[in-house]
């Protein structure tokens, strides 16, 4: 029998690690965080917002629940009345049983989402306490193992799937003559390090390694209209899983690399593949990581494939896509992020029949799959299950295909798509763009 | 954590379905594993030559091989491992050529 190595880890939990991890958390908590912890009534509005509850209906799954476990914390060790009289307050000891409880509510029970905290009457941002509490797991090396060996790969290695440099560049060249075959022209590149472009086009490494479409999908786009841009051979990683593990020094070494890139290519805007947490973290969080602005545009691809059917720098036929097509809105770049109406822009250009599920835009579910899931194996069962609501909202739209501008999404909506035999398929919304590409191949 | 069950040996699997041991990968593992995560009843030589191919490719390096590499060295489109592993080159065939789950977004 495989020993379960994250419970060993908590039974071995000295009280100075106990400690380490307060004190990480109490770093967090600045006024913002502490008016957070001290205002939740706990009305329970909440409860419907969050689809880890609204599948199970277990108080454990309740957003107020999981913030009450950092709120009993932070009322034992740092307010006035917790520390006089606990009892009264609800205040809670830190000790191995609620190291357990935290790994099991915060890590094995959230998406990081947000959904709760849009429907917060108090407007709690439930979701940054539960991120604070995860960084004080991490600090002390209780991670879910799939979510740390990610971290740790990409931290050892330089891309999360741990890469080669070489293998890399080869794909990219494979890809390459893929792309002359198929807008049948020679001369079309996929330029890799080259230096003043306008954009650098940052992947997620699951990309070359197992679904290298999506690449030859934007690779397409980017010939048809024009584009000056480029890959690198390093540091090119669009995901960042130290925004998931709570781990902000990790998060803050992922996204300098980016920077690094920019700065080594001179380039103007740094551009994002489909990932919605990539997104996030490059966009909004990596400047307080770094502790630095960026001097540099950052763009998902949704944004700059938008702007090319407004400028008419591609044409699209939306003939080519005659499948009815709905799209699945990836919380971090809609709801968290901010980019909403570019991929419906561009579906509406490139399919004959869109339909949108309900609810959407910022009120969209979760698929199930955010925070990490995905790599936390131990929680599959239950991230399939929190999902169902996901494969409901899909089924009533009776589309074949789902767009899902977010790789991470894209695996668990074919997990869904399994496991609740729904007969569709989830594509990236550049690959449906790519597929309807008027190229002039005069 | 799960087990599967082989000519009466129980074989240690997480909770999706990827062997926890990859020592324990024996022919009829694979097909087992074909059969319950892939939908797929019969193995063709195309399957076996991609299973082999990425379990060789383990074995050596302990990484599972680029998309690129497995089109060339077993001369497949990758439109056609596609449809011999619905799943794809992960869920699916790395699944049954015993490997353990792959870090990243996976």
């Amino acid at each position: 029998m495989t020993k379960d190595l994250l419970e060993e880890k908590i039974n071995q939990l000295k009280p100075k690690d106990l400690m380490k991890a307060l004190q990480v958390f109490r770093e967090k908590l600045n006024q913002e965080y502490v008016a957070y912890l001290s205002s939740c009534v706990h009305c329970g509005l909440c409860a419907d917002s969050c689809h880890y509850y609204l599948a199970d209906k277990d108080v454990q799954s309740l957003p107020a629940y999981k913030l009450n476990l950092a709120q009993g914390i932070f009322k034992k060790y740092f307010s006035f009345f917790g520390k006089n009289i606990p009892g009264l307050v609800g205040a809670e000891e830190f000790n191995q049983k609620m190291v357990r409880e935290w790994v099991d509510s915060l890590f094995g029970r959230c998406t990081l989402c947000g959904r709760c905290s849009l429907n917060c009457a108090l407007g709690i941002n439930i979701h940054y306490i539960i991120r604070a509490a995860r960084s004080a797991l991490a600090a002390i090396d209780i991670v879910p193992s799939g979510l740390q060996s990610t971290v740790d790969t990409a931290l050892e290695k330089g891309n999360n799937m741990g890469i080669p440099s070489k293998d890399w560049v080869e794909t990219v060249e494979w890809l390459e003559e893929e792309l002359q075959d198929e807008v049948g022209d020679k001369q079309a590149r996929l330029p890799m390090n080259k230096k003043g472009t306008r954009l650098f086009y940052a992947i997620n490494p699951r990309e070359p390694m197992f679904f290298p479409l999506s690449i030859l999908a934007v690779g397409k786009i980017f010939y048809a209209a024009g584009e000056s841009w480029t890959f690198s051979s390093d540091n090119y990683d669009v995901t960042n899983y130290g925004y998931f593990s709570g781990n902000d020094e990790a998060a803050a070494t992922m996204s300098g690399r980016l920077v690094q890139s920019m700065e080594k290519l001179g380039c103007k805007t740094l551009v994002l593949a489909e990932c919605g947490h990539g997104f996030s973290a490059a966009r909004w969080e990596a400047p307080e990581w770094l502790k630095k602005k960026h001097d540099f545009e950052v763009k998902s691809i949704l944004e700059v494939v938008a702007d090319y059917i407004q400028q008419a720098r591609i044409k699209l036929d939306p003939l080519c896509n005659s499948d009815p097509v709905t799209l699945h809105d990836p919380c971090n770049h809609v709801r968290l992020g901010g980019i909403v109406e570019e991929q419906r822009f561009i579906l509406k250009n490139a399919v004959s029949h869109f339909t949108e599920m309900r609810p959407n835009r910022e009120k969209n579910f979760c698929c199930g799959g955010g925070g990490g899931q995905l790599a936390m194996t131990r929680f599959s069962q239950r991230r399939l299950k929190a999902g169902q609501i996901k494969a409901d909202q899909i089924r009533k739209t009776g589309a074949k295909i789902v767009a899902a501008p977010c790789h991470n999404c894209i695996d668990q909506l074919t997990d869904l798509n399994k496991h609740y035999k729904l007969g569709v398929e989830a594509k990236t919304v550049c690959e449906i763009a790519a597929d309807a590409l008027i190229i002039d191949k005069s | 954590m799960p087990f599967i069950e082989v000519k009466g040996k129980k074989i240690e699997v997480n909770e999706e379905g990827f062997l926890a041991n990859h020592e324990d990968w024996a022919k009829e593992v694979a097909e087992l594993l074909a059969k319950e995560e892939e939908g797929i009843e019969n193995l063709t030589d195309d399957h076996w030559a991609v299973i082999n191919y990425i379990r060789n490719y383990y074995l050596e390096k302990k990484l599972a091989p680029m998309v690129r590499k497995l089109c060339k060295n077993t001369g497949f489109k990758l439109k056609y491992i596609f449809e011999l592993f619905p799943s794809g080159p992960a869920r699916g065939a790395c699944k049954v050529a015993g490997l353990p789950k792959p870090d990243g977004c996976v």
